[in-house]
């Protein structure tokens, strides 16, 4: 290939580097910037944080707790894997980074069970069939219960 | 924030010096290597000092980090003045007059600077969205970094927590720098997380800008960063808050240290291979994956040694690479074999499983299908899961890189052949690795596919660029005097000029 016209077939590329990098990098910040009006003042991260951190005066500081929503326990992690639901693993991961160092079991089998029903009361007798007794409702769906020992 | 700037400081100030003290022939003023050394610094001190405060919250003295920090760095401050100073006749060497840069490499650095700007500005755009990052981040990384630093003394807890979907199994690199960041502090400071991220994000660019602009020109540099920069996926992961970002930037200065290595001849390559060999040790201590990344690094450094030179020269050179990654090995060692978990790879792992899914035919064609579509497609973001996986290149991919070829052609140094090769081979042989994890994966093949590869893809990406460029012929490097590579360093009296004769040969003596 003449040098010369080596050259300018680089220097194309160049270009064509330039212009389609160029419109992939502005393309994202405007996207970015167009977005921004919809997106609201706080991320629902911060707003579930503020929500579950209400149950940190009434936990105790190192033990284990319990976890219930609107689904069975054993739901959780399947729906996310078969992408059915990914929404109660969503609650309930954020329910334990929010707590942390304490342990949240996805079981409601601890003296104190944290109840998260963003998506609605469980089923008619999931409370009863697990003794949990109502300690403090913080509205939202957040409940914080009481196991009941067996009879 | 200026506690936050004093840990940053700090480390990088460790990483930096460290770079002095394994690679003194940088000491040049070219502007290309300075900023080589800062950055490239900065990223390994980051890296390492997380592994001192493990060693420290191992041995209960975690309230002394950045006392210990402040004296390691002042160690090597020292050693590097010391070294400094009997080398100082060297420093005192004419450095070549600048030449006045080309129009082409100023109206690079101009776009570049727009996009960078507009890339941190996404960045901004996307952290105010999400600050907390997106799933994995509050999943994996944000949590370990709140168990560890929350739990105090008994930190140690949340790994036998069995509280497994955590992956508990994970390296501590990112973790551990949070933590390490909220100790200086004094409290946890949610903000920490997203800095950091923003940090690796800028690192990874800088990285790659400044190790062609040093081997190869300006010009291929920032049109490498535009490549990367153009990249939505990186921005977007960047700003997830993943570990995904530092590790592509600790296996990106592996193999541009490698490179080096290679490219400094057998006499000078120590320093650049024991870098290497930190950053790779620093990729597994980011991700499992960088125990795989090591091995392979280790394989063939070792295998292009013995092909090129015989078994003293493979000897050579995996001698320095693994003196570097050892020391970080034993803290993976220990991390494994006293803290974490099993893997959820391994939980589950016996041979006939092994067996039947690698007869799987039918595995192999959905890996290769999704490796393909994804192949094409990674850098445009997340796959939707409603929709799976399409192929959609946008306007930046490797489809764009390839054009780029087909116009500029190829133009690689004979002394820079090696070097490219293995390199090659490693990012190849990488590939491979993973899909042969995804083929033997005791996961959901088509979950585990749709929620990991573009993940894995942009890891290798920022590599993937770098060597590209490495390759690739590009106009105007050479065309004006000074506006060409800055990479050769000064004759010392105790070193020979290395290079001199490829030199020679590129300016076409």
């Amino acid at each position: 290939m003449p040098p010369s016209r080596a050259a300018w077939r680089q220097k194309a590329g160049v270009i064509l580097l330039v212009v389609l990098t160029g419109y992939a990098v502005l393309n994202l910040t405007w996207q970015g910037l167009i977005a921004r009006p919809d997106v609201p003042e706080k991320d629902s991260i911060t707003l579930h944080e503020a929500r579950i951190a209400q149950l940190n005066p009434l936990l105790p500081a190192s033990k284990e707790v319990g976890y219930v929503t609107t689904v069975e326990n054993s739901e959780i992690f399947p729906a996310e894997q078969t992408f059915r639901n990914v929404e109660f693993l969503a609650q309930y991961v954020l329910t334990q980074y929010t707590l942390a160092p304490r342990i949240v079991r996805n079981n409601p089998d601890k003296p104190l069970v944290v109840g998260n029903f963003i998506d609605g009361p469980p089923a008619p007798g999931f409370l009863e069939k697990h003794r949990l007794v109502v300690l403090k409702d913080f509205g939202d769906g957040l409940v914080l219960y009481r196991r009941e020992p067996k009879p | 924030m200026i506690l936050f700037a004093a840990s940053l400081l700090v480390s990088s100030a460790i990483g930096i010096l460290l770079t002095f003290l394994l690679r003194p022939s940088l000491k040049g003023g070219a502007a290309a290597l300075l900023v080589l050394r800062l950055v490239a610094g900065s990223g390994l001190g980051l890296g390492l000092t997380s592994c001192l405060y493990f060693i420290c919250l191992s041995l209960g003295l975690s309230r002394f980090v950045p006392a210990l920090d402040l004296l390691l760095c002042l160690l090597l401050g020292i050693a590097a003045y010391v070294l400094f100073r009997r080398n100082a006749p060297a420093a005192d060497a004419p450095s070549p007059a600048p030449g006045k840069p080309s129009l082409l490499k100023i109206t690079l650095a101009g776009v570049f600077g727009l996009e960078l700007i507009a890339s941190v500005v996404s960045f901004v755009f996307a952290f105010l969205k999400e600050p907390h990052g997106r799933w994995d981040a509050w999943f994996i990384w944000n949590m370990h970094a709140r168990f560890i630093y929350r739990g105090g003394d008994h930190w140690r807890d949340a790994f036998a927590s069995g509280l497994d979907w955590s992956q508990w199994d994970y390296p501590l690199l990112l973790p551990l720098s949070v933590v390490r960041s909220w100790n200086y502090m004094g409290g946890e400071e949610g903000l920490v997380p997203a800095l950091l991220a923003l940090v690796f994000t800028l690192l990874t660019i800088g990285l790659l800008v400044a190790a062609l602009a040093s081997l190869k020109g300006w010009v291929p540099g920032y049109l490498a960063a535009m490549v990367l920069m153009g990249t939505p996926f990186f921005v977007f992961m960047g700003a997830s808050q993943f570990a995904d970002i530092p590790f592509s930037f600790f296996m990106l200065t592996t193999l541009v240290m490698l490179l080096t290595g290679v490219r400094e001849g057998e006499d000078h390559s120590a320093g650049p291979l024991i870098l290497a060999g930190i950053a790779a040790g620093l990729c597994a201590w980011t991700k499992n994956e960088g125990l795989l990344f090591l091995a392979i690094a280790a394989g063939c450094l070792f295998l292009a040694g013995l092909a090129g030179g015989g078994l003293r020269i493979a000897l050579r050179r995996i001698g320095p690479f693994l003196a570097g990654s050892l020391p970080i090995l034993l803290i993976i060692l220990y991390f494994r074999t006293s803290l974490a978990p099993a893997s959820y790879l391994t939980a589950s792992f016996t041979l006939p499983a092994l067996a039947e899914k690698l007869f799987a035919w039918e595995r192999y064609a959905e890996t290769a299908r999704a490796f393909f579509i994804m192949g094409l497609s990674f850098t445009q973001g997340l796959v939707d899961i409603s929709k799976g996986m399409t192929i959609h290149p946008g306007s930046v991919s490797i489809l764009l890189l390839i054009g780029y070829l087909v116009l500029a052609g190829v133009q690689i140094e004979q002394r820079d052949r090696t070097g490219i090769g293995q390199a090659a081979a490693i990012l190849a042989l990488m590939a491979a690795g993973y899909f042969f994890i995804y083929v033997v994966t005791p996961l959901n093949l088509s979950y585990h596919l749709a929620t990991s590869l573009n993940r894995l893809f942009l890891q290798l990406w920022p590599g993937v660029i770098f060597l590209f460029f490495m390759a690739a012929a590009t106009p105007g490097e050479g065309q004006a005097k000074g506006a060409g590579p800055e990479v050769l360093p000064q004759p010392t009296k105790s070193r020979p000029l290395p290079g001199k004769k490829d030199r020679n040969a590129k300016e076409g003596k």
